[in-house]
Parts: C-alpha cells; sequence; structure tokens
C-alpha cells in the first residue's frame, strides 16, 4: 500500500486530501504496471489524468491556505513547488493527447510521480507539521 | 569545499533513505571496494556558483528494491517507470544538496536528471567520489565541480 499512517499532519483536512491522493495515484499505478493491452488501459488513465489535474489543484490550495493560516515560514518556496508539480502534470497531460497516448510517456510520469508525491507528503510536507508543532499553532481553530 | 560538499551529499542520502524507504542502517565508505554487474547510471548537472555534475550509480536489484519499497509493487526488469522514479530520488538529493549549500552570497541550481554515463574526459577542481551502503543494497556518488 502506497498510503503509510507515518505521512499524517495531524491536519485532518490535509491528511484526508492526502489520502485520497495516494489511494488515486496507487490505483493509477496499477492501471499503468499492469499486464492488460494499453487500449484497454487507456480510460483509466485518461481518467486518473483528468482527476489529477483537478483535484492536485484544489489539495495544493487548500494545503497552502493552511500554511498562510499558520505563517509557516516556507510558504513561498512551497507554493513553487506546488507550482513546478502542477506545469509537469498539465504539460504530460497536453503531450500525451499530442503523442497519440503515447505508453512510455505515461510509465515515466508513473515513476516520477511516485517518487515525487512520497517525497512530497513524507519530507516538505512534514516540516509544515514540525513547525506548526513546534509554534503550537494547527490551523484547526484550537 | 570538498568536506562541505561531500557531507551535504551524504546527509541528503541519509535523509532520503530514511524519509522515503524507512531505512536508517547506512553506512559511508570509499568506492574503492564498490562492485555490480548492472546499474543505472543518472547524471545531475549542477550550475551557478559551481559547475560541473554529480553522477549517482544505482545498482540495478538496489533500484527495484527502492521502487518496490515505494509502491507496494513487484519490479522484475528495470524499465522506463523505473528509471524515471530513480532518477527523480537522485533529483531529490541533489535538490536537498542544492539548497543546503545555498545562501545569500552562493547560488547553485539543479538540471533534470538524465540517464547516462559521467563525461571522464571533463576535469575537474573540486572531485569526490563515496560509496553509501543500505540494507537494500549501495549506491555511489561522483561529484565533479568547477568554479563559475
Amino acid at each position: 500500500m502506497l498510503w503509510k499512517d507515518a505521512y499524517e499532519l495531524g491536519v485532518p483536512q490535509i491528511d484526508a486530501q492526502h489520502k485520497e491522493l495516494f489511494r488515486r495515484v496507487e490505483a493509477f499505478l496499477q492501471v499503468v504496471r499492469s499486464k492488460d493491452a494499453w487500449e484497454e488501459k487507456l480510460p483509466k488513465i485518461n481518467e486518473t489524468l483528468e482527476f489529477m489535474k483537478g483535484y492536485v489543484v484544489e489539495h495544493f490550495r487548500d494545503e497552502e491556505e493552511y500554511q498562510k493560516k499558520i505563517n509557516y515560514p516556507g510558504y513561498e518556496a512551497h507554493k513553487q513547488i506546488h507550482i513546478g508539480m502542477v506545469d509537469y502534470v498539465l504539460e504530460v497531460s497536453k503531450q500525451f493527447e499530442e503523442t497519440n497516448y503515447n505508453e512510455n510517456l505515461v510509465q515515466q510520469f508513473g515513476g516520477k510521480l511516485l517518487s515525487w508525491l512520497i517525497n512530497h507528503v513524507a519530507a516538505e510536507d512534514q516540516r509544515i507539521a514540525d513547525y506548526a508543532k513546534k509554534e503550537e499553532v494547527n490551523g484547526n481553530g484550537r | 569545499m570538498v568536506d562541505e560538499l561531500y557531507k551535504a551529499f551524504v546527509d541528503s542520502t541519509y535523509n532520503v533513505f530514511n524519509l522515503m524507504f524507512n531505512i536508517s542502517d547506512i553506512s559511508v565508505h570509499s568506492t574503492e571496494n564498490f562492485t555490480c554487474d548492472d546499474e543505472i547510471d543518472i547524471v545531475v548537472g549542477i550550475v551557478g556558483e559551481l559547475q560541473g555534475e554529480v553522477t549517482y550509480r544505482f545498482p540495478v536489484a538496489t533500484s527495484l528494491s527502492m521502487v518496490n519499497i515505494m509502491s507496494g509493487m513487484e519490479f522484475e526488469d528495470v524499465d522506463i517507470f523505473v528509471t524515471s522514479a530513480i532518477s527523480e530520488v537522485a533529483n531529490i538529493i541533489s535538490g536537498n544538496v542544492v539548497t543546503a549549500l545555498s545562501d545569500h552570497t552562493k547560488k547553485y541550481d539543479i538540471l533534470p536528471p538524465v540517464q547516462g554515463k559521467p563525461d571522464d574526459s571533463k576535469e575537474y577542481e573540486i572531485e569526490s567520489s563515496c560509496c553509501v551502503s543500505t540494507s537494500i543494497g549501495g549506491i555511489c556518488l561522483k561529484i565533479g565541480l568547477n568554479s563559475a
């Protein structure tokens, strides 16, 4: 399983979104790596790319709002990382259509997404949780 | 500078293996005893106050274990998915290093990782290499940098 409890930040909304993101990415990777014919995988792959384009933007926005609420000092740098990933997802999605659904492109995207997501949540996002804990702010209204 | 750079790479590799793969039993040694029949070589270019490249040598078995730990899925061979995932790990380690070394006066940046062998014909003012051993195998780093 992709998700690990160690990734929890202690912010219910963000944790729920992370779990949903991991669940979707895991389902996506299982389809990408399955031995089914490429044509059979395409609908699920297209569905996930569409989901990513919408949900990632929504999640990043909520996470950035939380960072502002707790005055997280790494807000600007973290926002730039988010912008970079959104641009990458949009670019892959565009190339995917332009190359008439090239499989190598999706395999490459899947590999990078796997490492990127785990590092981002396990390392970058954990710094937000560490700051909130240190400053004794949680932004949950308590 | 070499010591500072060396330490930054070792620290970053340790942190990445600890956080992403839950592996903390890591030791560092020279490249002399590193033997590997097959590997994925990832080159990350460095630009800015220092210019050059860092080459990561990931043995195939180590690479497959890394992707298995992250995904929970079995991988038998290196393919474009595995190479991409491992390239991103090299990118993350290098990114952490340039962040750790950059300050208000010195700025560094990294280029996107590419699969390939290091350019051995180039000569560098700063050269260093080391191997990092973990419970899923070792990886080697070769660093070559010049002042801009």
